[in-house]
């Protein structure tokens, strides 16, 4: 080491330094010690100190402040970096590939550690004429590591950089085609061309701009031309399905590659550039296999091309159309299936059938669409298609709602194959699943109501808690108006419990032993006029005495409580029981399980043991549609015997008392339900609905036009439909009918340019 | 980074062991510690001799654990003359000691010294005429009277009237 040169000779302070700097960049490994590191460090210091500085840089611009020397040491730096790279340049032409990559990552590796000493080394000359020509704003002087990488980019990477990033993908390319390489080489060309990428600006903070040109760009780009090969001739070769597969496997590969040693943000574009290439290249392709693979049921395929399809832009969209129709088809398919053993069938088996098509595909979108609210969307369409414009609903629209309200009838009444609370509970759930797709609305509620009634009044309820349960789920569904009967109907019952309590009571006071004797033992059920689907009997009854009397008593304790209230006899919902004392040869004496009719009949048999037709005809005034079926049922059961022989409830017929009458119950019930009376009562059913729907119309055009009273006709439509949809899908024509309606009944009146004012 | 002592050897070949961490607040040894490592041996100071070099580390001494200030934000440190206590009296020397510690602190880079220096002698010229100036730093005026003349006119704006 020679000593320290002097301070102002620059050309002996140079070649004392580039000795230095040399042994540095080309023999670090063998150590420097700290004399000459120190030798180093001082001779800058006072080259850029010397005396000469302050002379030579003299004059009246001292405002500037002193002068500052070191330009010539940083040019010399300068230009002793570029010798130094055009030295490495020339090795690196015997290099090729991976050798070319080695090469590289050595250089660099060797340059930047020596730039860090030497950045040091320099460091006053950074701290002072460096420093001072930034502050002032010059271009092209960076500190003296930052000069390295620049001169680094300049004179070695700009004539290297194809041939290392050839390497690089032809590296890149070899991992795809599945062989093992050295991966940290690729990670460390990335972080040299990342650490290349200096912000024009300020030179202390880097850009990914080299980083982007120079790989991100040739690397995007060998990208996409192997994935468009791979996947062109892949997919010639094998089925669609496994083309899925390979396809999320790469893209997969993709994104761990990213993880392994690319920068990250190279991660959106390398994404998208697979996406394009690999799914929305085939989109068409992977679309026609849709419905072959749903056809087949193929979930596990499904769900993966829902992953594949969702990750690229209105991927979905033609699939959710396909989804939609099919559901509506498998819909379809089942309802018919359901028809095709006639129209006797189960409500059960419509509704199961409507159910099973839905299960199996809210199913499909969970699991293989990640339950996206937008495939939900298009299964809601298909299974409101289904319900409500299916085979079965051809012969009336409103048959779903009908046929679903049997179902839950079923489910609610006794006696049927009661399941298990909590099954039932499930069950009532199902019910809502179909409910909810049901148009028809009002449909529903009518048969509900009456069904309702039905298991009310004959006490056929399996229990209290599933009934309030299936009004509260009907409420939550559809408001408080859409159960408001229901809820009335219900009270009734419960008021009407607590008064044949009190009734009991009152009896208990006023009656004596003898009077109780000779009374029927009664319950008693008072329903409100308005809320009970219920008619006035259709025939006239004269009921037996014994009958006339209990009601009567009850009647007068009734109106006692509430004066001014008016009660008719609904006796075609009455029912009794009577004992059969006249049987000899039976230990115990059978029970009849009647009507209150049948009872009428069967009461008249206490005189005598023998009536004609019209004898019983004349003595309970029951009109012949009502009074031949019942005594059928009596004929039938064989409680009478019909003479002459086999013959049929006519004027003509006689009957008589069966004293020889057996069965293996000791309970009979006679009350049965009569199949003709079922139908009328469905048919009348269908019938008040298209009444009940004027109404509906109407009010809702009233209470509109009452608060808006203005309005313009076309308006007008479009709130009453958005009113009443929620019951039942209105028809225009059906408004505007009513509309006239009103007008002519003077509620509203049409005014100039097609308005309509409320007429208070 | 291994902390214990290291030793320095002043531009007059004397020893003196000082603990690494005082060292380094001269950012050179701290930077040369860092390529090299510490071999033990001694680390050649050639700039400073041995009356400097220990009051310098006197004075890194007494400032071993100042946070390390950011390098240039401290503006508004250095807009400011005061200087605290301990420095002031630190400072009390002649004056071509205190222009050594100067010169010695710039070359060792041991920012917030040559800053406590720079501020001192600022301090020193503060309020006093140009004549004044001159004789408490030994100056002689090489201006002509023309030259003066110029330089008063030019500087006028700034004159406190």
């Amino acid at each position: 080491m020679p000593p320290v040169p002097h301070k102002d000779d620059l050309e002996s302070t140079w070649s004392f330094l580039e000795a230095g700097i040399e042994s540095v960049m080309l023999n670090l490994d063998a150590g420097i010690d700290m004399k000459t590191y120190m030798g180093l460090y001082t001779a800058v210091h006072n080259f850029c100190t010397s005396q000469k500085a302050v002379s030579s840089g003299q004059g009246l611009q001292a405002q500037r402040g002193a002068h500052l020397l070191g330009e010539e040491l940083y040019k010399l730096l300068g230009e002793y970096l570029s010798r130094h790279l055009a030295e490495v340049y020339k090795q690196s032409q015997s290099h090729t590939e991976e050798g070319l990559l080695g090469f590289y990552i050595r250089e660099w590796y060797r340059y930047t550690t020596a730039a860090k000493y030497v950045n040091h080394l320099f460091r006053y000359l950074n701290r002072h004429w460096v420093k001072r020509e930034i502050d002032e704003g010059k271009k092209n002087v960076f500190d003296v590591y930052t000069l390295h990488l620049v001169k680094w980019k300049e004179d070695f990477f700009e004539n290297v950089h194809e041939k290392v990033m050839d390497a690089v993908l032809n590296l890149i390319e070899k991992q795809r085609n599945g062989e093992t390489i050295e991966q940290s080489q690729i990670k460390s060309i990335v972080d040299s061309f990342v650490s290349l990428g200096l912000d024009e600006n300020d030179s202390s903070k880097s850009t990914l701009d080299v980083y982007r040109t120079y790989f991100q760009k040739p690397f995007i780009a060998a990208t996409k031309t192997y994935y468009e090969n791979e996947s062109r001739q892949f997919v010639a070769e094998n089925s669609v399905v496994e083309y899925m597969k390979k396809a999320e496997a790469r893209l997969d590969e993709e994104k761990s590659r990213v993880g392994l040693y690319l920068h990250p943000d190279v991660t959106k574009s390398l994404t998208d550039t697979c996406l394009d290439v690999l799914v929305t290249a085939h989109s068409t392709l992977l679309r026609d296999e849709f419905q072959i693979l749903l056809d087949n049921e193929r979930q596990e395929d499904l769900a993966r091309m829902y992953r594949l399809l969702s990750r690229i832009k209105e991927g979905l969209d033609p699939l959710r159309t396909t989804f939609e129709n099919h559901v509506r088809r498998a819909g379809l398919a089942a309802v018919e299936r359901v028809a095709s053993d006639g129209d006797n069938f189960e409500p059960k088996l419509y509704v199961d059938a409507l159910l099973q098509v839905h299960t199996r595909y809210q199913n499909l979108v969970d699991d293989a669409f990640a339950g996206e609210s937008e495939f939900v969307r298009s299964l809601d369409n298909a299974c409101r298609e289904f319900v409500n414009r299916n085979h079965i609903c051809k012969v009336s629209s409103s048959k779903s709602p009908e046929l679903l309200s049997k179902y839950t009838d079923s489910l609610l009444k006794k006696g049927s194959k009661s399941a298990e609370e909590s099954e039932l509970e499930e069950m009532l759930l199902q019910v809502m699943t179909v409910f909810k797709y049901i148009e028809d609305k009002d449909v529903f509620q009518k048969f509900y109501t009456k069904s309702l009634a039905k298991r009310l009044v004959h006490t056929s309820s399996v229990s209290d808690d599933a009934e309030t349960s299936m009004i509260s789920k009907l409420k939550e569904a559809c408001g408080y108006e859409y159960t408001n009967k229901l809820q009335r109907m219900f009270q009734d019952i419960q008021i009407s419990k607590d008064l044949n309590n009190n009734y009991k009571d009152w009896q208990d006071k006023v009656l004596d032993d003898d009077d109780r004797k000779r009374l029927a033992d009664a319950q008693f059920q008072i329903l409100g006029n308005g809320f009970w689907p219920l008619n006035a009997p259709t025939t006239p009854f004269l009921a037996p005495p014994e009958i006339v009397k209990t009601a009567e008593r009850f009647q007068k304790f009734y109106f006692d409580k509430h004066s001014g209230r008016r009660l008719s006899w609904l006796w075609q919902l009455c029912k009794g029981e009577i004992k059969a004392n006249y049987i000899k040869n039976a230990k115990v004496p059978y029970t009849f399980q009647v009507s209150t009719y049948q009872m009428g009949i069967l009461l008249l048999f206490n005189e005598t043991d023998t009536l004609s037709y019209t004898d019983i005809e004349k003595a309970t005034t029951l009109a012949p549609e009502i009074l031949d079926p019942n005594l059928s049922i009596l004929l039938k059961a064989k409680v009478l015997i019909a003479s002459p022989e086999g013959a049929k409830p006519e004027p003509s017929t006689t009957f008589t008392l069966n004293y020889n009458f057996k069965n293996k119950k000791i309970k009979v019930n006679l009350n049965i339900q009569i199949k003709s009376e079922q139908k009328v009562e469905t048919e009348d059913t269908h019938k008040t609905i298209e009444e009940d729907r004027k109404l509906l119309l109407q009010s809702a055009i009233v209470r509109i036009m009452k608060s808006r009273k203005k309005m313009k006709h076309v308006q007008l439509v479009q709130e009453v439909i958005q009113q009443v949809k929620s019951r039942f899908p209105p028809k225009i024509p059906d408004i505007k009918k009513n509309i006239e309606a009103l007008m002519e009944k003077d509620y509203i009146e049409r005014m100039d340019g097609d308005e309509i004012s409320y007429i208070a | 980074m291994s902390s214990g002592t290291i030793t320095l050897t002043s531009s007059d070949e004397v020893d003196i062991t000082v603990d690494r961490a005082v060292a380094e607040r001269s950012v050179l040894i701290k930077n040369m510690l860092e390529d090299l490592g510490d071999s033990g041996e001694a680390i050649p100071i050639p700039n400073v001799n041995e009356a400097v070099l220990k009051k310098v580390i006197a004075w890194c001494e007494q400032h071993k654990n100042d946070p390390a200030s950011a390098n240039d934000d401290d503006d508004n440190r250095r807009k400011t003359t005061d200087i605290d206590e301990w420095d002031q009296k630190f400072m009390q020397v002649d004056q071509e000691m205190l222009f050594e510690i100067i010169l010695a602190a710039n070359y060792l880079d041991i920012k917030a010294l040559l800053d406590v220096g720079c501020k001192t002698v600022a301090n020193m010229i503060k309020g006093k005429s140009p004549e004044e100036i001159r004789k408490t730093f030994n100056i002689q005026n090489d201006f002509t009277p023309e030259e003066e003349d110029q330089i008063r006119r030019e500087n006028e704006w700034a004159e406190d009237r």
